[in-house]
């Protein structure tokens, strides 16, 4: 971005925000626009996702001491709450909430990283670039869901005793003190999927690439996919549930259950939520 | 490791999957190892197999942890004096030929073989071992097996195990079965969860004395005094039939003894209230069909087969027999079925071991001086046996008592198959095969070694097979009319191999037409409180823990347990309510004793639980097995009271009192849920009553 | 070189002989001079010890970070969510005192409050040393420190620049602009001082302040420059001491973190930067007083007059503060909400209620006279003032991310551990440091300008514009100079 840039271009960047109405999801992606869709009525809270996750994208084993610090870097992780209303025993089950980066559209943590270490990439992700990171941490106080992990130490000397990193996935850094990292939809994946799908004349297929979640919950309760392709499971997911990209409060019927978490934030989150169900009469 | 000519197959940068078996727990879902530059780097599903559908759990996962642990054991050791130290493999084959070897004069009943559960064609070669040495003793043990709610089945439908339709059931009634998280297939189990929950959406009851993750999922979960489950289930059937008229398909007998048992004195053993047990069987009466299910909770008792057959009465009542309970598929292959393994067996083997009898044992697949009650004696036990050799990835506890321990190759560098015992449908023979080179040279295929040992007395019978590979080959090839494939054997065979699994239709077991209820006579007074040990000790299954055999992969050590959250370490959970008349608050070190020993352990607060229990999940307190599991939490086997059940003979895990005493240390419980433990009045997880929710009109 | 201590002792003897009126003036000038310079000479030996102890924290500062720097920003004790713990906090707080020295100084200038004059130089100092200070800061948080010139616009061939849309590059830019033109004012406004240095100096310092004082001879045409520039840089310097806090506060306004996001913060901040910059000002005030016997020139109506103003700056403060809980309470925005209860019931509860009695309740101590009047008691004040107004800076950072929107990332039990408070300890070594060797080394009250008040008080006492009892110049060198009768 120079400033040439900068001022021919005023106009279009003044206009940039999405608020409502202002332009649609096609205007903006053309080709992609990464997004999930999260069942909460089947998924079990059985950290299987989070498990992979940790195989897929080197997460660093951070041990007991660390932990108990709060360093842990579990990109997804599993949030298990009791219900408000709980009397003696919880009798309606606990509520299990798979967190992982929202990957928002207009994402706070953007906005005020300092050196732009953190943006929006051209199918909707919020990049994070290592190497660009200073680690002044304002990403982690701005995020609504405090998804953001922060390498408090050098995990690469000692979360991974030989012979542990030969496991370590070489489609993804491992990642040194001093910076911050989130969840990537499994970028690596997606970069390999579409430059394939480039190769062969074509778009990425539905279902063609998932992040290591999804591929591995038992339950399938995460969908993911492509939701400027109309056609795919997840933009119909979404449409069936009544739940705009670009709005901060759906109109939505009551029998619908999709919903994002803290959308009246206005953070835009590309990740929708389904909501619990349970058998009241039960 | 890469190599300067590296093989065909071997594209830098690209990633090559094969198909394999997972070997982490018994439900043997097919996998896919992700493959790069030699190294195996992720376990995935394998969409091929019926029981894993293509997805994967976090203990699967795990698998290559196992494979890259620092701390596996890489050479063969021997005891020298009172350590072990390291020797060559010719020299360790060598003590295995003098010591057990024809020439050693060894008779068959001197000779034990203890394994963990076994299937396929590993199974057989161990047979065939013992059979060359006429030996018998095959213990198959497993601590947690499933034997007990075998005894169940068997006596209620006359099979093992039927095959449980959550996809066709209304309601489902599980009494203490933990089947997403644990138990036979928990992978399947929650495919088949996730299509009882789409529309039209299945209702799950779980009636246990401490919250599993199951019980979690469930839109009522009741808490019950550990024990009565049966006398509640027999009480629902007392009110169920007064819905209707069962009399076509209840017998005399049911309804005479379900008499017995009106909603207030079964209210009064189990601890629940008597409006539930109506509310619950008009429930059952208004879901058809539903399905009843019992598990660990239910079987952990001294009348745990009464106690399951019991709750497995229901279904027979409701009918669901048929509809939602099913015969599994009969395998063809009974020498390669799954010896599922039992606490019995590892008993009679440790009788033999204190009297003398043994000259020789060998242990592989199992750990039982960690997952066997300290008033066994199981390892001075072992001590007395004059030649014990373990057969491990890395050295436990039962390997650090044994005089030669032989370094094998982990599930991911060995070839193998399996049939679980838990088949959804068919009978799916899942294979498993190497998925990159020994990691290290001075590591042995187990079956090569089985191989060798059989040929120290049948050298011409298996002569024709150099390597257990060979022999696998041969026998798979071997199954080829069964799945009618009409190419050559080569290409039968890396057709199996590339596919990770081979599917063959079987008839369904005939589900017996009736049973008999002589045996149901549950007793009435289990609740009665003893003053020393007034707590009931629920030694609780952590979903990637089991047993405690993989607590050395740092995953599992970091996957927050999805109740408590807590990570690294063992907890008790106590009710709040107990908790608060004792002046307990988390972190508090409490001292739970039982007859049989104490352990010392921090106090979690936990709302998923009866009051009178007391829980402690297994796996931990290895003194043992490698840096991540050494020294972390406290072992729950070690206290277990000497309480069998009846019937079958097993350890009765639930059976345990024990007695509460807070102790002046407290320690912060390392877990990752923050101080709160609820929602702040945010908008986080939304609660959707069922009969607002339109699950039909969903995609 | 400057006068021996022993010689100023026979001179301070010697002061109050009545002298010839005649001349009186320029005598009287001359003293100050040599006043003055004597806070240039050769320290004491307690001067060693005290610079010793400093850098000994500075050391201890400095090893910290070392081990900070090898090891990992964990050592701090700094997890998620509190990811910034006592270094944002402190970096507010330092940065908030430098507030109070140049907004005094160039305020006070533009406005003509001649009684400014004896104080305003070492204040300049001090905002000069305590940018220093809060910049370390800045640097100590970043997780990676090594790369801390990524937040810099600076042009490289990349075309990559830092994103302006951040507080934080607003921050860095605010603070650089503002460090610079502190320095710049400093200077300028040192250069007639610097000749004075210069003309009583030898050996190394004569050099030094032959090339620092850049030529100053007195001319007129020299005093006109200078005149124009100094009043230049004054008005330069007073909207950007009020942007520099407002942009500081924005870092926390900015942001979606309840008890952050809140639209009063940037007057709120400069209210709470001047309250405390005011408390070090007088606490300077006193020590300088004490140490250089500055007690003709640091007179007590001076102190009289900061205590009122400091009161003043506490009241302001206090209702913006009170305004942030009305607000938080009455907006009924459920984060904020919970985020304000949280810090008054939570863990952090006695450090948010000493703060709130040390910044709000304490200062209503200065409006008893008795209190102004009594310098060890304002001394005490002063320091406690700040004390709270730091505990103030720490209130609002850790609490709120402790606890955020999210309630399963509360986190209670985090403390900062001994590297934080070592680098915090280290900080005020590093800034005594600077400001003992500044002491020695430059005039900390600027005698140029107490000539001019003097000079402007006899004139206007000469035309009865001014009484002498309003002079807070001690009145003794009024009286000294001839014009008291």
């Amino acid at each position: 971005m120079s400033i040439t840039n900068l001022l021919n271009n005023w106009s279009f960047y003044r206009k940039k925000r999405p608020y409502q109405g202002q332009y649609d999801l096609n205007r903006q992606y053309s080709e992609y626009k990464w997004a999930m869709a999260l069942d909460l009525d089947i998924c079990t809270g059985c950290n299987a996702c989070t498990t992979a996750c940790y195989a897929e994208n080197n997460l660093p084993v951070v041990g007991k001491e660390r932990f108990k610090h709060g360093h842990v870097m579990h990109w997804i992780r599993i949030e298990r709450y009791w219900d408000e209303k709980m009397g003696e025993f919880p009798e309606q089950g606990a509520s299990f909430l798979p967190m992982m980066c929202q990957q928002c559209e207009e994402a706070p943590c953007e906005t005020v990283c300092p050196v732009g270490a953190t943006s929006h990439t051209n199918d909707g992700l919020n990049s994070q670039n290592y190497h660009r990171c200073v680690g002044s941490r304002y990403c982690s106080v701005n995020c609504p869901y405090k998804v953001r992990y922060f390498n408090f130490w050098n995990y690469p000397s000692t979360a991974w005793p030989a012979p542990l990193p030969d496991q370590l996935n070489p489609d993804v850094t491992v990642r040194t003190k001093g910076i911050m990292e989130k969840c990537t939809f499994c970028v690596q994946r997606l970069n390999e999927a579409k430059s394939r799908a480039r190769t062969e004349y074509r778009l990425v297929r539905d279902g063609e690439v998932v992040p290591a979640c999804v591929q591995a919950c038992p339950t399938s309760a995460i969908t993911f996919g492509n939701i400027v392709d109309p056609k795919s499971k997840v933009a119909m997911m979404w449409k069936n549930q009544q739940v705009d990209l670009y709005k901060d409060m759906q109109e939505k019927d009551n029998s619908v259950r999709g919903y994002r978490i803290l959308e009246d934030l206005r953070p835009f989150p590309s990740v929708m939520y389904l909501e619990r169900v349970r058998d009241m009469e039960a | 490791m890469p190599n300067v000519h590296p093989e065909d197959f071997v594209v830098p940068g690209l990633s090559v999957f094969y198909a394999s078996t997972c070997t982490q727990c018994g439900s043997a879902c097919g996998v896919m190892g992700r493959v790069r530059e030699g190294r195996v780097l992720k376990m995935e599903g394998n969409p091929e197999s019926k029981i894993s559908g293509g997805k994967i759990c976090g203990l699967g996962q795990a698998a290559v942890q196992v494979q890259y642990n620092p701390d596996r054991l890489t050479q063969p050791m021997m005891k020298v004096g009172s350590s072990l130290q390291p020797v060559s493999w010719d020299k360790a084959m060598a003590m295995l030929e003098e010591k057990t070897g024809p020439k050693s004069g060894i008779n068959g009943d001197e000779f034990a073989f203890v394994t963990g559960a076994m299937s396929g064609h590993l199974k057989v070669l161990a047979q065939n071992y013992l059979d060359s040495l006429g030996s018998k003793n095959h213990f198959v043990y497993e601590a947690l097996s499933p034997a007990v709610g075998f005894a169940a089945n068997k006596q209620v439908y006359g099979v093992d195990m039927p095959r449980l339709r959550f996809d066709k059931a209304k309601l489902v009634v599980s009494f203490g079965s933990d089947f997403l998280g644990t138990g036979a297939s928990p992978v399947h189990f929650a495919a088949e969860y996730a299509k009882f929950r789409k529309a039209p959406r299945g209702t799950l009851i779980q009636i246990e004395p401490k919250m599993t993750m199951t019980g979690a999922n469930a839109d009522r979960w009741i808490p019950i005094i550990p024990g009565t489950e049966g006398v509640f289930a027999l009480g629902v059937a007392n009110q169920l039939l007064k819905h209707g008229d069962f009399s076509k398909t209840v017998s005399v007998d049911i309804v005479n003894l379900v008499g017995k048992y009106d909603p207030d004195t079964v209210s009064g053993i189990t601890g629940v209230s008597s409006d539930l047990i109506g509310h619950l069987a008009g429930l059952l009466w208004e879901k058809s069909p539903s399905l009843v299910i019992s598990g660990a909770s239910v079987e952990g008792h001294v009348h745990g087969v009464q106690n399951a057959s019991a709750i497995q009465i229901l279904n027979r009542i409701l009918g669901n027999v048929g509809k939602t309970v099913d015969g599994q598929a009969q395998s063809p292959f009974p020498q390669l079925a799954p010896a599922t393994g039992s606490f019995a067996s590892l008993k009679a083997m440790n009788d033999g071991m204190g009297a003398g009898t043994y000259k020789a044992v060998f242990i592989y697949g199992a750990n039982p001086v960690f997952t066997t009650p300290s008033f066994m004696g199981f390892r001075d036990n072992l001590r007395k046996v004059p030649f014990k050799v373990a057969f491990v990835n890395a050295i436990d506890e039962t390997a650090e008592e044994c005089d030669l321990v032989l370094p094998i190759y982990t599930a991911v560098e060995d070839f193998g198959s399996h049939i679980a015992w838990y088949q959804p449908e068919g009978v799916e023979i899942t294979m498993q095969q190497p998925l990159m080179e020994k990691l290290y040279s001075d590591t042995r295929s187990m079956g090569d070694i089985m191989l060798d040992l059989v040929k120290q007395r049948r050298a011409d019978e298996y002569k024709n097979w150099p390597d257990f590979r060979s022999y696998l080959k041969t026998a798979v090839v071997n199954i080829k009319p069964a799945v009618k494939y009409t190419d050559t054997d080569e290409h039968f065979w890396y057709d199996t191999l590339s596919r990770g699994v081979i599917h063959v239709d079987a008839p369904q077991q005939q589900i017996a037409e009736s049973f008999s209820t002589e045996m149901l006579d549950l007793p009435t007074t289990i609740n009665s409180p003893d003053p020393k040990f007034p707590f009931y000790l629920i030694p609780s299954e952590r979903h990637y823990f089991r047993d405690g055999r993989h607590a050395n992969c740092g995953w599992l050590q970091e996957s927050p347990d999805p109740l408590t959250t807590v990570v690294w370490d063992s907890w008790a959970e106590i009710h709040p309510k107990t908790a608060e008349s004792m002046g307990i608050k988390e972190g508090d070190y409490l001292e739970i004793s039982s007859q049989n020993g104490t352990l010392k352990v921090k106090a979690y607060l936990f709302p998923g639980i009866h009051p009178d229990a007391i829980s402690i999940p297994l796996g931990q307190g290895h003194e043992s097995l490698g840096r991540f599991a050494k020294g972390v939490g406290v072992n729950p086997f070690r206290i277990l009271n000497p309480v069998f059940e009846k019937d079958t003979g097993e350890l009765a895990m639930y059976g345990t009192r024990v007695s509460v005493k807070k102790t002046a240390e407290s320690e912060i419980v390392v877990k990752d849920e923050g101080p709160v433990s609820t929602q702040m009045g945010r908008k986080l997880v939304v609660t959707l009553p069922a009969d607002v929710a339109q699950l039909s009109k969903e995609i | 070189m400057v006068n021996t201590y022993e010689e100023t002792e026979v001179a301070v003897e010697k002061r109050f002989v009545p002298k010839p009126l005649d001349i009186n003036a320029d005598i009287a000038w001359a003293k100050i001079n040599k006043d003055i310079l004597r806070s240039l000479e050769r320290p004491r030996p307690i001067f060693w010890v005290i610079f010793i102890a400093s850098f000994a924290l500075f050391l201890v500062g400095v090893s910290c970070e070392v081990y900070q720097y090898q090891t990992g920003m964990g050592v701090a004790n700094l997890n998620n969510p509190q990811v910034w713990g006592l270094y944002i906090a402190t970096f507010i707080w330092w940065i908030g005192m430098g507030h109070s020295g140049t907004l005094l100084s160039a305020l006070l200038h533009i406005m003509h409050a001649d009684w400014r004059k004896p104080i305003y130089r070492y204040s300049e100092a001090m905002t000069t040393f305590t940018l220093l200070t809060a910049a370390l800061f800045v640097m100590v948080h970043l997780g990676r420190i090594w790369q801390f010139y990524y937040v810099v616009a600076y042009p490289n061939e990349r075309w990559t620049w830092p994103n302006f849309q951040s507080p934080l590059v607003w921050d860095a830019t605010a603070i650089g602009t503002y460090l610079t033109s502190s320095l710049l004012f400093l200077y300028i406004g040192m250069i007639p001082d610097l000749a004075i240095c210069r003309d009583n100096a030898i050996g190394i310092r004569k050099k030094l302040y032959t090339f620092m004082s850049l030529g100053w001879m007195g001319t007129d045409r020299q005093w006109a420059n200078f005149r124009v520039t100094y009043l230049t840089l004054a008005c330069f310097l007073m909207p950007l001491a009020v942007s520099v806090h407002s942009i500081v506060s924005t870092d926390f306004a900015a942001s979606q973190q309840p008890g952050y996001h809140i639209t009063s913060f940037p007057p709120y901040f400069v209210a709470g930067a001047i309250y405390s910059g005011l408390a070090v000002i007088i606490t300077l005030f006193i020590v300088l007083r004490y140490t250089f016997r500055f007690e003709e020139y640091m007179t007590m109506p001076i102190l009289e007059k900061l205590a009122k103003l400091t009161f003043a700056a506490g009241m302001v403060w206090t209702y913006l503060n009170l305004i942030e809980y009305a607000t938080t309470w009455y907006g009924n925005d459920m984060y904020a909400k919970q985020a304000l209860i949280y810090r008054a019931t939570g863990p952090f509860a006695p450090e948010w209620w000493m703060m709130n009695f040390l910044g709000s309740v304490l200062p209503f101590a200065l409006t008893f006279k008795r209190v102004r009047a009594s310098i060890p008691v304002m001394l005490f004040m002063s320091i406690f003032i700040n004390f709270g107004m730091w505990l103030e800076r720490w209130m609002i950072i850790s609490p709120t991310l402790a606890h955020g929107i999210y309630p399963w990332t509360w986190d209670d039990d985090q403390w900062p551990s001994f590297v934080q408070w070592g680098i915090v300890a280290g900080s005020f070594g590093w800034f005594n440091m600077l400001f003992m060797l500044y002491c020695k080394i430059f005039p900390s009250v600027s005698m140029y300008e107490v000539k001019e008040m003097l000079h402007e008080r006899r004139f206007f006492k000469s035309t009865n514009v001014a009484t002498a009892r309003d002079s807070a110049i001690n009145p003794d060198l009024a009286v000294e100079g001839g014009l008291a009768s």
